[in-house]
């Protein structure tokens, strides 16, 4: 890896925390690691290994759910040093899965940092307001806090992709086949645990019984996710017609 | 709560563009659509991108008057968060009743304000389990299944229609904020629908997700029991495979839920697979 491929993936890390480029979409794109993990590829010249390990670290992330400024790992992070892993060190999905989670706590660190430090550029708006300086109230709402968020976060990334990734295949080099095949395995476990956290959200009431009918359409019969998505919509649609029904009835 | 923000309603929905043109709405909508997490801060979340947005909203209510400029600013500064999507309701309809309260309207500047923290809560509630806990896995677990095989073209179109969904979305209830006023987004929260919306949204989360488990959690068993010199008795193959194939990553997957509505962080879990993984994979009984 170029010290400048290194540093466009800091810079593609930044993007994926920041609002400047698109926004809340940010969020949703770049901070995922199916699109991360994409770009990454691009700036590693391998596109098509970046999707998919980028598509597997998803996986584990896919319940990712923010609510109230807590989070459960940095996927944005996970995805980028994963796929760069992947395509320069030559691991497996798996194995590069496994590495990249525990990347992406270390990552919170930052999200805990940048939240606590922003609280300082809030007073400064206070005080913007407060003398009537309503033009400059960018400059603490989005100027200062992102300049910070650009070092807290492009240095670090462009740091670890740059002399990581050699470490790290030298790492499990020396340790060998059998610590290969347990994060292997760890890695094919670990989509469970993001399957889990958004069925904290959905997994309600009359709903529960679908789980288990999606399950067993694809264990039995073999149906791909989009094959399954249309039957799941023809199913909630019927369902809420006969309860609809069974409503009216029971009004009349 | 409700009945404060009925009784509000009536006053905070006289028509719009009274003082403002569209230049500043939808300057304030593009202030608070980029910059609502520019900020992002755990002592007043989102505050300082809502306070932001107003800026716009500010300049043109009370042009030459820094005084109130300042009054109505102050009024935003405070804490504030919510899911960015549906808050984008409260942030239009906080600048139509600014506007209000700037063309003589009976406003205080109280009102606004607890009508904007009033909703945040109901309206993040509904933001987070439609957009974060259905759409976005929906649209994920579709884009990982064609990415998987290597299709270059999954992020490009799942980020297309993200990017439609999220603008579409925030454009639409900021002017529903701003032009119809409390009413039509307490229409929107009391009315039937968002909750057949979110029934039917989680059917279709849950049965999406049983297939994904199905199709993306590995977990086998790798015990093989000596039968008799010659013959092997594979655990996996001649057990699970031939009752229910994936039933090591259903229950492994159920078993995660259970653990994280126990109560257990999401770290916590982690690290519980992380250990059965390395027990499992050292001693073979996983493979």
């Amino acid at each position: 890896m170029s010290v400048f491929q290194a540093m466009l993936l800091g810079v593609l890390y930044y993007l994926g925390n920041s609002s400047i480029v698109a926004g809340p979409v940010g969020y949703y794109t770049i901070y995922r690691p199916l699109i991360g993990g994409f770009l990454t590829g691009l700036v590693l010249g391998d596109p098509v290994t970046g999707v998919m390990v980028g598509a597997t670290i998803n996986l584990m992330y896919i319940g990712f759910i923010s609510a109230g400024g807590a989070l459960p790992g940095d996927m944005c992070l996970a995805g980028i040093l994963g796929a760069a892993l992947a395509i320069t060190g030559g691991l497996d999905t798996e194995a590069a899965l496994a590495i990249a989670v525990p990347i992406g706590l270390i990552g919170t660190l930052l999200w805990f940092g940048r939240l606590t430090l922003d609280s300082f550029f809030a007073h400064l708006a206070d005080k913007y307001v407060e003398k009537g300086e309503s033009g400059k109230i960018w400059i603490a709402s989005v100027l200062l806090p992102q300049s910070m968020l650009f070092v807290m976060t492009a240095i670090p990334c462009f740091l670890a992709a740059y002399f990581g990734a050699g470490y790290i295949q030298g790492a499990i080099n020396a340790l060998g086949g059998t610590v290969l095949g347990v994060l292997i395995i760890i890695g094919g476990m670990m989509p469970a645990l993001g399957i889990g956290l958004t069925l904290l959200y959905i997994f309600k009431g009359e709903a529960r019984i679908f789980f288990f009918v999606g399950f067993l359409l694809a264990v039995y019969f073999n149906l791909s996710m989009i094959a399954v998505g249309f039957l799941a919509l023809c199913s909630a649609v019927v369902y809420t017609q006969l309860r609809n029904a069974k409503g009216g009835e029971a009004n009349a | 709560m409700p009945d404060m923000i009925h009784k509000e309603n009536k006053k905070a929905n006289e028509g719009s563009y009274i003082l403002l043109t569209d230049k500043e709405v939808k300057r304030s909508w593009i202030n608070w659509l980029f910059n609502n997490q520019a900020n992002y801060n755990y002592e007043r979340m989102m505050g300082t991108g809502f306070l932001h947005s107003m800026v716009p909203i500010a300049k043109k209510l009370y042009k030459d008057d820094i005084e109130k400029q300042r009054d109505m600013l102050k009024r935003h500064t405070g804490f504030f968060n919510c899911e960015p999507c549906l808050g984008s309701a409260i942030a239009g309809l906080t600048v139509a009743m600014e506007e209000q309260k700037a063309a003589g309207g009976e406003i205080d500047g109280e009102a606004v304000t607890s009508i904007k923290t009033g909703l945040m809560g109901p309206l993040s509630g509904i933001g987070d389990s439609i957009i974060q806990g259905v759409i976005v896995p929906l649209l994920l677990a579709f884009a990982i299944d064609m990415a998987s095989g290597g299709s270059v073209v999954a992020p490009i179109v799942y980020s297309l229609v993200m990017i439609a969904v999220v603008f579409g979305i925030s454009y639409t209830l900021f002017m529903t904020g701003y032009k119809k006023g409390s009413g039509a987004i307490l229409n929107i929260l009391e009315n039937g629908i968002v909750n057949k919306i979110i029934a039917g949204a989680n059917i279709m989360g849950c049965m999406v997700l049983g297939a994904l488990v199905a199709n993306y959690v590995s977990m086998s068993c790798g015990i093989q029991i000596q039968q008799t010199a010659d013959s092997v008795f594979n655990v996996q193959e001649q057990l699970f495979d031939t009752i229910i194939p994936k039933l090591l990553p259903l229950l492994l997957t159920l078993g995660s839920y259970k653990l994280l509505k126990k109560g257990w962080s999401s770290v916590k879990v982690l690290l519980f697979i992380v250990i059965i993984g390395v027990i499992g994979g050292v001693t073979g009984i996983l493979g």
